[in-house]
């Protein structure tokens, strides 16, 4: 580059120079004309030019810009200056590039949850609608009322939805492949503006009852299925042993309103012929496009009543006042769980930067301050303030762009370490990467940092007295240095508060008693095809043959069947639905109760203890009876201080009476964060009762999990070898819970980390900076009799009062901060004194560790030495 | 783009006449000014060239390396459109400025 402007600049010169040679010779020419001699024409006509160097820098002068010619000076000076520093330019570049660098990488993780427009058109006007309770964490609507408010809604342009979930098998030739397939209403795509990148979407008739299925197949399946076939429209596929024809292709990289990537999208065909009863039970997630100009609250306004209709209808009396109408924009549909993780994150990373940036501005004070009579003496012959303040600011922008520089290396290297610490800890992260976007951030921050460092080097105008002699800096400016360094003591503090927090928080989730040993525990969980296993028998069969099997484990050991196994939940029922023989109804506003269908061996698989009755036994599944497991939190709640056992109880409306056989521990049920919800078990009876499409086998030996993993796998395919099946540890299981926490308290405690390495740096520079401007000073009191012992200690407490200031700062900044992010801890109050103390105690060592060298050497300073520099 | 000094701007007035009446080198402009003038004026090659840089920076004029008709390479230039239009507002600013100050000086 450099040498491309040197060339440009020496051609452009060669040229002016020639023009100026032509006039010379066309001159020298017209001289001989008229009748001069060749030698003295040519003089003549250099003597009538006069200075043809002057002339040449005139003509520069027309091209090229003031300012731009004395940033061009400005920058060279800059870079001469960096070059005889070194080691100050690696430190200042090494800071900036941390500083910038972490600020980038967690731009670019949150930039897609936060700010990036959302993959649809005119996205603000997107709003997920449905009701919240306490069923689950996500609005939701069912069919029953979705079907009123498709009729008679007035507030959207145009409502629509999807049913969740959903897996299918689709049979191409000879492959058969297990897809996640999405059913939406017909007006879903145009909803979202989406088009088909071939094809169309569903017309109105496909999306009626018992219409021919129709799909639409994402590009990635196009692609790796069909082969990218131009001609796929129409073609006949089987989806669920049905046959189907594929209508359109998504465009690429479509993402759900919930986000994920279905590989299918066929018609809901939402069915309103049905009684209420069952399009009630039904669920759905609804999403809506607001019209122009129409806010969310007048939405919300509007949909009131129809709210209010739906409640009636479809809302059991009792469940009514838990049952909200939610209407929020799509975004904060789908960052739900992580925006205040991004924000936390944004602001951890903002406050790293500020100790990076006064870092470096303490770098270049000192670096000033040991400047000062260079610049004194370019005052004194002439430079005004102003083009000193601008060299300076030029300096900084120079240090900032080549620690920006750095830096974009830094974000790529902790973007790849966050992807690969968790993958799933805030959504969308394995998106980011660093683009434009980033690189433009990355610029805008260096430059940011640039100028607010190099203000404050900046301010210091060099006085001509300066030149006389070496006094030591004003008062003002230590002063300033001194307060940079306690503010970064602050920052570093709150910093380390909120590390300490989020690592006591996720040692607490990780150790707390989840009420099952997870250890050793292998599961395997699969779901049974609608179609291969019609008549339910056949998947009490599957389930007797899989039992049969588990009973032969290798090494021996517990083994169960369930429908699902903690720490997730199930669906639940309502809590008021229960009903014990012989009592009054159960209290309304009870929220919901999980439960399980299990084997007798559940208890003792999982190492749920069983704290009163006994647990099922298999001469129980033979009887005519129906019994039940109740959680302690279950039992407690509906029959207080009455002993449960023996007693009666209908858990559903129409169901019949259970007898109480036990009461066991509570296990967590709800995700490890949450407390466990109340819950019942089911006994899986040999008659099919209780037996469904899902399952889980779970089943511990003396044998590695490896192995029982590779063994669980091949008696699973003996049974069904079309079967898809996740094996894992439990262990792993309840770590993925742990996942995004982890993910938050790693990249926090690392900047924290870093921030404390910064500040005891930074630390460091100022008093030794102090000390070597003070070892005359520091001579003649050692001369006058001093002890060494006096100085050190004089030494530490400077760094004692200016810590001590930037921690009572820092405390009463991260008990504020710290209230904010409440949401993202467990089990650990904001302002939690052992955290707190733990932060002020790393920050204390670390800053004792800074003022300990300095101390030293000013306590080392021998008198006769120091007294002889002067 | 009105420049403050009136000297400047009649160096510049002088240079676009003489390339109205043909495109010209630096050294044909000094030459021709100084004959028409019948030696009054003389255009310093010092300020010559800036001017013509300027000229030609601003696209009032256009330079090209050309032969001249004894055989020597120079740069001549020409005046663009921009550069006539600029002529003429030059010129009638120049005859209402010299009759102000010929009225002045009569009157004083």
């Amino acid at each position: 580059m450099k040498r491309v402007f040197a060339w440009w600049r020496r051609r452009r010169s060669e040229a002016w120079q020639e023009e100026i040679d032509s006039h010379l010779a066309l001159r020298a020419e017209w001289n001989q004309a008229h009748g001069i001699a060749p030698e003295e024409a040519r003089r003549q006509a250099r003597r009538q030019f006069g200075n043809s160097l002057a002339t040449l820098e005139a003509v520069r002068a027309v091209y090229v810009r003031p300012w731009v010619e004395t940033l061009v000076q400005d920058c060279r000076y800059a870079l001469r200056g960096f070059r005889k520093a070194p080691a100050f330019s690696a430190v200042a570049i090494a800071t900036i590039a941390i500083g910038v660098g972490a600020a980038s990488a967690v731009f670019s993780a949150i930039d897609p949850v936060l700010f990036r427009p959302l993959p649809y058109p005119k996205d603000e006007q997107l709003v997920s609608v449905g009701y919240s309770a306490p069923v689950d964490n996500y609005e939701f609507h069912i069919v029953s009322s979705y079907l009123d408010w498709r009729q008679h809604q007035t507030a959207f342009q145009s409502l629509t939805a999807m049913r969740p979930g959903g897996q299918c098998d689709l049979v191409a030739g000879e492959t058969v492949l297990q897809l996640g397939c999405v059913a939406v209403e017909d007006n879903f795509l145009q909803t979202f503006g989406v088009q088909p990148l071939l094809g169309r979407s569903f017309r109105p008739e496909e999306d009626r009852p018992h219409a021919p299925t129709v799909l639409l197949i994402s590009y990635g399946l196009w692609q790796r299925v069909f082969g990218g076939d131009p001609h796929i429209l129409g073609r006949l596929v089987t989806l669920d042993e049905e046959h189907s024809r594929i209508v359109g292709v998504l465009p690429r990289g479509f993402e759900m309103p919930q986000l994920g990537n279905p590989d299918v999208l066929l018609p809901a065909r939402l069915d309103d012929s049905l009684p209420r009863s069952a399009n009630s039970s039904s669920m759905l997630r609804a999403f809506a496009r607001l019209r122009d100009g129409v806010t969310m609250e007048q939405a919300r306004e509007q949909m009131q009543p129809l709210f209010e209709q739906a409640l009636r209808l479809d809302v059991p009396a009792e469940l009514r006042s838990e049952v909200r109408l939610v209407i929020r924009s799509l975004r904060d549909r789908q960052i739900h769980e992580v925006k205040l993780a991004s924000w936390m994150l944004l602001g951890a990373v903002v406050a790293l930067l500020l100790i990076a940036c006064a870092n470096v501005a303490n770098l270049l004070l000192a670096r000033a301050a040991s400047r000062r009579r260079e610049l004194a003496l370019r005052a004194a012959i002439g430079a005004s303030g102003a083009r000193l303040a601008r060299q300076m600011l030029t300096e900084s922008l120079v240090l900032g762009l080549a620690g920006g520089a750095a830096g974009c290396g830094v974000a790529w290297a902790l973007l790849r370490f966050s992807v690969r610490l968790a993958p799933e800890g805030l959504i969308r992260l394995e998106q980011a990467r660093i683009d434009l976007r980033v690189l433009g951030f990355a610029l805008a921050v260096s430059i940011g940092s640039a100028v607010l460092f190099g203000m404050a080097a900046a301010v210091e105008r060099p006085r001509a007295e300066t030149l006389a002699g070496s006094r030591a800096p004003g008062m003002g400016r230590t002063w300033f240095r001194k307060s940079l360094v306690a503010a970064q003591v602050a920052l570093s503090l709150m910093l380390l508060a909120g590390a300490s927090l989020f690592l006591r928080s996720l040692w607490k989730l990780e150790n707390q008693p989840l009420g099952f040993r997870p250890e050793r525990l292998v599961t395997a969980s699969f779901t049974l095809r609608r179609h291969r296993y019609q008549p339910a028998a056949a998947q009490a069969a599957f389930f007797r043959e899989l039992e049969a099997r588990l009973a032969s484990i290798p090494g021996a050991g517990p083994f169960a069947v369930s429908d699902s196994i903690p720490p997730r939940g199930s669906m639940g029922r309502p809590y008021s639905n229960i009903r014990i023989a012989g009592h009054r109804a159960l209290a309304a506003n009870g929220g919901m109760v999980a439960f399980r269908r299990v084997t007798p061996g559940y208890f003792q698989a999982l190492g749920i203890s069983i704290l009163a009755g006994r647990p099922f036994t298999e001469s129980d599944r033979a009887s005519g009876e129906w019994p039940v497991i109740l959680s302690a939190t279950l039992a407690r709640r509906m029959f207080g201080n009455e002993n449960p056992i023996g007693q009666r109880i209908a858990l559903d409306g129409a169901g019949a009476w259970s007898m109480v056989v036990g009461v066991a521990a509570d296990a967590k049920n709800n995700g490890i964060s949450a407390p466990a919800d109340p819950e019942y078990y089911r006994l899986r009876m040999n008659d099919g009762r209780g037996v469904g499409r899902e399952g889980v086998a779970l089943f511990r030996s003396g044998l590695d999990p490896a192995s029982l993993t590779l063994w669980i796998r091949r008696e699973l395919a003996g049974l069904d070898p079309t079967l898809p099946v996740t094996v894992e540890t439990m262990e792993t299981r309840v770590g993925r819970f742990a996942e995004r926490p982890r993910f938050v308290a790693t990249l926090v405690a690392l900047f924290a980390g870093i921030g404390l390495l910064l500040a005891g740096v930074g630390l460091y520079g100022v008093l030794s900076f102090l000390v070597s401007q003070r070892t005359q000073e520091i001579g003649v009191r050692m001369a006058l009799g001093a002890q060494a012992r006096d100085i050190a200690l004089q030494v530490q407490g400077y760094a004692a009062v200016w810590t001590g200031i930037g921690v009572v700062l820092g405390l009463a900044g991260a008990l504020a901060l710290t209230r904010t992010v409440r949401g993202l801890l467990y089990d650990v109050v904001p302002g939690d004194p052992i955290s707190l103390s733990l932060a002020v105690m790393a920050l204390a060592a670390i800053a004792a560790l800074a003022a300990w060298i300095p101390a030293h050497r000013a306590a080392r300073v021998d008198p006769v030495v120091a007294l002889r520099q002067q | 783009m009105k420049r403050g000094d009136q000297l400047q701007g009649t160096l510049e007035l002088l240079i676009l006449k003489t390339l109205e009446r043909e495109p010209n080198h630096g050294f044909g402009i000094t030459l021709h000014v100084q004959t028409v003038s019948d030696g009054l004026l003389r255009v310093e090659e010092g300020s010559l060239y800036p001017a013509l840089h300027r000229l030609d920076r601003d696209k009032l004029i256009e330079g090209e390396w050309r032969q001249t008709p004894n055989g020597r390479r120079a740069r001549i230039y020409a005046l663009t459109a921009a550069g006539k239009k600029r002529l003429r507002e030059a010129e009638a600013n120049w005859t209402t400025v010299a009759k102000g100050v010929q009225r002045v000086l009569r009157v004083v």
